[in-house]
């Protein structure tokens, strides 16, 4: 135990942040703000394509693809200085951080030259079919069928709340293959050209506002897909599914730590423009919140000692329950102490950041309706606590 | 940032654990409750097995470990709610003499803990100490001291002439006043000091304030591990029965209301553990966040007895409401221990005010 990182970690971020010094865009390159989690303007293409020549975009990956074969660790400290600075390396964080982890682990090396690449250079982008009306806790439910034809795929069916599919180039898609297997078993997954005849792409506001627009429906009609287009076997899509949403959580937690982190000098800013500094409610739920911001480390720093021996840890499972909960209990109490100002929803919580998704400083309310993302998406706290119980604390299903 | 336990941390918490389970059954902690036994075997045994020594510095006889082990060690202590002088020994008055005294003082006062010696310490003591002699006389009462009545010292940390000073205090010299605890395996006291004069080798001037600071920190992680352990005793028994304990043809546990309480507690307990170990690595390190990081611990450490209790006894249902359940001993030491130096609420105070004026 200590509580410093070692030398060899310290030495990899200080060159990172050199870089990043030298190299991050100014604002006044940065000349179009990004819609959707799919829409990367051209001045971030050109930051991304920077990024990944440097070997600095996914330090984890081979050179090949954007990265330095880094340590778990130096990862670590790559995410840790990103975050710190509020600096987005991809503005379509699903291509980065799900979709290509996907095809080099599981694609072929046609696959990774002619996707995987193309998205971590930003030259196109992508989204995540996976959620459908009747498929959402119960994600192997899922109805999309697809229909082997010669040398394509015929696909029909609905998805929806895919991020950004109306910015997207491609959709990685879960679709039935199987409809007489157990339905973890007869799952594939699919890359689908989201302009593929037969794909129609409705997107829809958000509780945020009617203007934030990333989740779409998407429909499926006859859709034809080479079959060369399979992301792993045949029927073990659920291997990739899982996999998927496992590279979403490996270090996921340090979102909510920053997060934390940033409500304890952001809200408490706040606070004391606002006088509470000393209000003794105050003073129970934002200590509450300093001590949820250092335990969230703590826990996520012994996955992490155990990410970098290869060893899976118990820990990794609470981090996002924990880290989800503690950031909107804390958004809430912020935003229900500031009084009437807080009800201006147009007031910035957090000056706008170029390199920095814009909707992160919104007003205290849309922030507190954007915590929902973390008790929702990628398994509700609901089912994160069914998996607590039942994997680690050994209760009956 | 390393923090993952190191293979000996993990061989030590396994060593007490094992020990700890074989020499405290629950069955002991009763007949202490019950007044048909006591702790005197247990504390020889732990004597025999050099624990008192575990923290003492080397140079002194002891074994040299530091808090990081000390809160392993406590932690093990409370899942089998100890009945010994374990806790004020080691984590209390022990850190008291280390920060305060000065190197003298310590050897005198540290070797005789080698052997079985017992102390206690008064963090918060409405004590005034004024010049009697070459010596000092010390005048008023100190509540709430945990073993006040039964250690043969007792720290107590009082005024000296306007700087903060620890004076240690035989208990023959002192009056004290057992209070009827809930929690009957635990001897907490009220202490009267009536005059009690305290000879110059024996007021501890070197650590000061910033002495009593880290000693309290070093108190409190300690006193947060022993409430950790009590709630994970308390949480490993209910966990058990609703695994057991079928009503509608199947285990009360494959309920999700069962599980999602059950996931809540046992999050608490791993926030808590966290930052116990947390406050004993910041201490360890002298880093400059100890303090806030023991608090930190305490607070969490009473909102894990907090829901391990309230979820603990509901878990059992009616057989949660009887003295034969062995969960009542658990409970009692977690919740014993929130109202022992600073409550949650009152270290979440102190952790948010050192927060906003960052």
């Amino acid at each position: 135990m200590r509580l410093q990182f070692d030398e060899q970690t310290e030495a990899f971020r200080a060159e990172f942040i050199e870089w990043l010094e030298a190299n991050a865009p100014s604002p006044e390159e940065a000349d179009e703000i990004a819609t959707s989690s799919a829409h990367v303007p051209e001045w971030a293409r050109r930051w991304q394509r920077a990024m990944f020549d440097a070997g600095w975009l996914v330090p984890g990956n081979p050179p090949e693809f954007g990265g330095r074969n880094a340590t778990v660790l130096e990862q670590f400290v790559h995410q840790q200085e990103l975050h710190h600075r509020r600096i987005y390396p991809s503005f379509n964080p699903q291509g980065l951080g799900i979709i290509t982890p996907s095809i080099l682990t599981f694609g072929t090396d046609e696959q990774k030259e002619r996707w995987a690449k193309r998205i971590l250079r930003a030259e196109i982008t992508a989204a995540l079919g996976m959620s459908e009306p009747d498929a959402g806790s119960d994600l192997a439910a899922l109805r999309t069928r697809a229909e082997r034809d010669g040398d394509e795929f015929v696909v029909n069916g609905q998805k929806v709340w895919t991020s950004g599919a109306h910015d997207a180039d491609v959709i990685l898609t879960f679709v039935r293959t199987d409809p007489d297997a157990p339905k973890h078993k007869g799952i594939s997954c699919l890359l689908i050209p989201a302009d593929a005849p037969g794909v129609t792409r409705r997107p829809f506001g958000s509780f945020v506002s009617p203007e934030d627009v990333d989740f779409n429906e998407v429909f499926f009609d006859d859709v034809r897909v080479p079959a060369e287009n399979l992301v792993g076997e045949l029927n073990q899509g659920w291997k990739v599914a899982t996999g998927s949403l496992g590279h979403e959580r490996a270090m996921l937690w340090l979102n909510y730590s920053e997060s934390l982190d940033d409500l304890v000098r952001t809200g408490g800013a706040a606070l004391r423009d606002h006088g509470l500094a000393d209000d003794p409610t105050v003073l129970d739920w934002f200590g509450r919140l300093a001590i949820d911001a250092e335990a969230i480390r703590l826990l996520g720093f012994r996955t992490l000692a155990k990410a970098s021996k290869g060893m899976e840890s118990t820990e990794q499972s609470i981090l996002k329950l924990f880290g989800a909960e503690a950031v909107q209990d804390a958004t809430l109490h912020v935003l229900e102490s500031l009084g009437p100002d807080t009800l201006d929803h147009e007031r910035r919580t957090l000056p706008l950041y170029h390199l920095d998704g814009e909707h992160h400083g919104q007003s205290w309310f849309s922030r507190y309706i954007r915590s929902f993302s973390g008790t929702i998406a990628g398994g509700t706290s609901q089912i994160q606590r069914n998996i607590i119980a039942e994997r680690i604390l050994g209760l009956p299903r | 940032m390393d923090f993952e336990l190191t293979d000996d941390q993990v061989e030590l918490q396994r060593i007490v654990r094992e020990i700890a389970e074989q020499e405290c059954p629950p069955a002991l902690a009763r007949a202490v409750t019950d007044g048909k036994g006591d702790d005197a075997a247990l504390w020889q045994t732990y004597v025999g097995l050099d624990w008192p020594s575990l923290v003492i510095p080397e140079e002194m006889g002891g074994v040299g470990l530091g808090t990081v082990e000390l809160v392993l060690v406590l932690e093990e202590l409370g899942r089998v709610a100890d009945p010994t002088p374990f806790l004020a020994t080691a984590s209390q008055y022990l850190s008291l003499v280390r920060e305060c005294g000065d190197a003298d003082q310590q050897a005198a006062l540290l070797v005789p803990l080698l052997t079985g010696s017992t102390g206690a310490a008064a963090f918060d003591a409405d004590v005034a100490a004024s010049r009697s002699g070459d010596g000092w006389a010390l005048q008023g009462t100190a509540r709430a001291v945990l073993d006040g009545d039964r250690a043969d010292e007792v720290a107590v940390v009082a005024d000296a002439d306007g700087q903060a000073a620890v004076f240690v205090v035989p208990a023959g010299d002192v009056s004290a006043t057992r209070t009827p605890s809930f929690d009957a395996t635990l001897h907490v006291a009220d202490v009267t000091f009536d005059d009690a004069t305290v000879a110059p080798e024996r007021a501890l001037l070197a650590g000061g304030a910033a002495g009593v600071d880290r000693a309290r920190a070093v108190a409190t992680a300690g006193l947060a591990a022993t409430m950790v352990g009590a709630s994970q005793r308390a949480f490993e028994l209910g966990l058990d029965h609703i695994k057991e304990r079928k009503q509608f043809g199947v285990p009360i546990g494959s309920f999700q209301a069962l599980k999602h309480m059950a996931a809540d507690v046992y999050i608490a307990i791993e926030r808590a553990r966290a930052l116990c170990q947390f406050a004993g690595l910041a201490l360890d390190e002298d880093d400059e966040r100890a303090g806030v990081a023991a608090s930190m611990a305490k607070a969490a450490a009473g909102d894990a007895q907090r829901i391990a209790a309230r979820h603990g006894i509901q878990f059992f249902g009616g057989l949660g409401f009887t003295w034969e359940n062995d969960l009542h001993l658990f409970v009692r030491r977690a919740k014993a221990g929130e109202l022992l130096l600073g409550s949650s609420t009152e270290h979440r105070a102190r952790v948010a005010t050192e927060a906003l004026a960052r």
